[in-house]
């Protein structure tokens, strides 16, 4: 994978560092950084705001028994070996789904179970928490998505494949942060299919540009 | 030990951030030394517990928390890294991670070990040739860039990292457009970013 071209919105990076995002987008996010230096570097420095206001703050004491109680669990604790650093994850294969991506649709591409959105697209769709769905898109090549907008944040990751959107190509790794509820539509063009994982608000997902209401309502 | 020793020690000033805490903490992880950690904890506890509860964790667990947060940094300490990490940007990572692992299941995922607690995945090359973004100076530079913040930026920044809340709740609490609250926090960040490269200069 070639180091991304799009990158999140420094406003995004800043509501991850904080831990304040809502799961779908730091699902998202999180997949972006496991692939981009420049984000982790500047997301060091966003971790480094919090620290500070951290150290800015007015502590609360904790009760002396707390204090004893850490106390003699770090005298029972210290005889004990130190647990090793993890393992460094495996290079993942060419079938294998990002790590943070397979607890909603599992680890391999080929696993997937695909629905049929429209001719050419195909989606899976999960929500980790009331706030936020998890969507996977699938563009047959040559294909273009629906017209679609997005009512607040879309959070989008390119994981096979590139499409156009406008005047930007997204390829794997690439993001596009979007909040702008302007008309847009995806056209794949690359040699293989394009897939991608999207952070949407929960509801509804998005409508067509002709209003006709959720294209992918949640049925249960 | 004495208790005139002791006293003694509680009567030291504070390590200066940046440089004595880390040495103390890369001590504590080749000495296994309880004492050495328990400063570490005194200074940083009441702290982690204020975020805690700032956060909405209710008081009863908020204790509990800290508590994990802490036994978490001493079982760990052989991973904290002071090139790349201040003690105190460390103790607040274990702190959000834990916070949100309790507050949300699904979400430690999005918050994977490599991340945030051990070293960082990847291509490391240039991230070493950079300059530490936390050395002692940038420091300085953070902590001028956030004073000098205009009160709304600064207000903004805190209500995303001492109150979680999402751009989408600020937008609603404050009644502004969530475009206006995206772009301040924009700005306050390029602000404190430029703050970390002029203390680096």
């Amino acid at each position: 994978m070639n180091a991304p071209a799009h990158h999140l919105d420094p406003a995004t990076l800043l509501a991850y560092a904080a831990g304040a995002l809502p799961v779908a987008f730091a699902v998202v996010a999180a997949s972006h950084l496991q692939v981009c230096a420049p984000c982790r570097a500047a997301l060091r420095a966003a971790e480094g705001v919090g620290a500070h206001l951290l150290e800015q703050l007015r502590g609360v004491p904790l009760s002396a028994a707390a204090r004893a109680t850490l106390r003699g669990r770090l005298a029972a604790d210290a005889s004990s070996p130190r647990t090793a650093p993890p393992a460094p994850a495996r290079a993942p294969g060419p079938d294998v789904l990002p790590a943070l991506l397979q607890p909603f649709f599992g680890d391999r591409y080929s696993r997937l179970r695909w629905t049929c959105l429209s001719p050419g697209v195909h989606y899976l769709d999960a929500q980790p928490d009331p706030h936020s769905r998890l969507v996977l898109l699938r563009l047959e090549i040559g294909c273009a998505g629906p017209v679609h907008r997005h009512h607040g944040h879309a959070l989008t990751m390119v994981l096979r494949g590139a499409y156009q959107d406008g005047p930007g190509r997204f390829g794997p790794g690439d993001v596009a942060d979007l909040d702008d509820g302007r008309r847009h539509r995806p056209l794949a063009v690359s040699r293989r299919r394009c897939i991608w994982a999207s952070a949407l608000a929960a509801a509804p997902p998005w409508r067509h540009a002709t209003g006709k209401g959720s294209l992918m309502r949640h049925e249960r | 030990m004495d208790a005139a020793c002791t006293m003694a020690r509680r009567a030291m000033p504070p390590p200066r951030e940046g440089g004595d805490w880390s040495a103390l903490m890369v001590r504590v992880a080749h000495t296994r030394d309880p004492d050495s950690f328990m400063r570490i904890y005194d200074h940083f506890a009441p702290r982690l517990h204020r975020y805690l509860l700032g956060r909405g964790v209710p008081a009863t667990r908020a204790e509990d928390l800290v508590q994990d947060a802490m036994l978490h940094a001493w079982r760990g300490a052989g991973q904290f890294d002071p090139r790349r990490a201040t003690v105190s940007t460390w103790l607040f990572r274990i702190a959000r991670n834990l916070h949100i692992d309790s507050a949300r299941r699904a979400a430690v995922a999005a918050y994977g070990e490599d991340l945030a607690l051990a070293g960082e995945p990847g291509p490391t090359l240039e991230l070493v040739q950079a300059p530490s973004p936390e050395a002692y100076a940038d420091h300085v530079g953070l902590s001028r860039a956030i004073d000098a913040l205009p009160a709304l930026q600064a207000r903004l920044v805190r209500m995303s990292f001492l109150e979680a809340r999402s751009h989408g709740e600020i937008a609603s609490e404050l009644r502004m457009p969530l475009g206006s609250v995206k772009s301040s926090l924009r700005r306050a960040f390029a602000r404190l970013q430029h703050g970390l490269t002029d203390a680096a200069a």
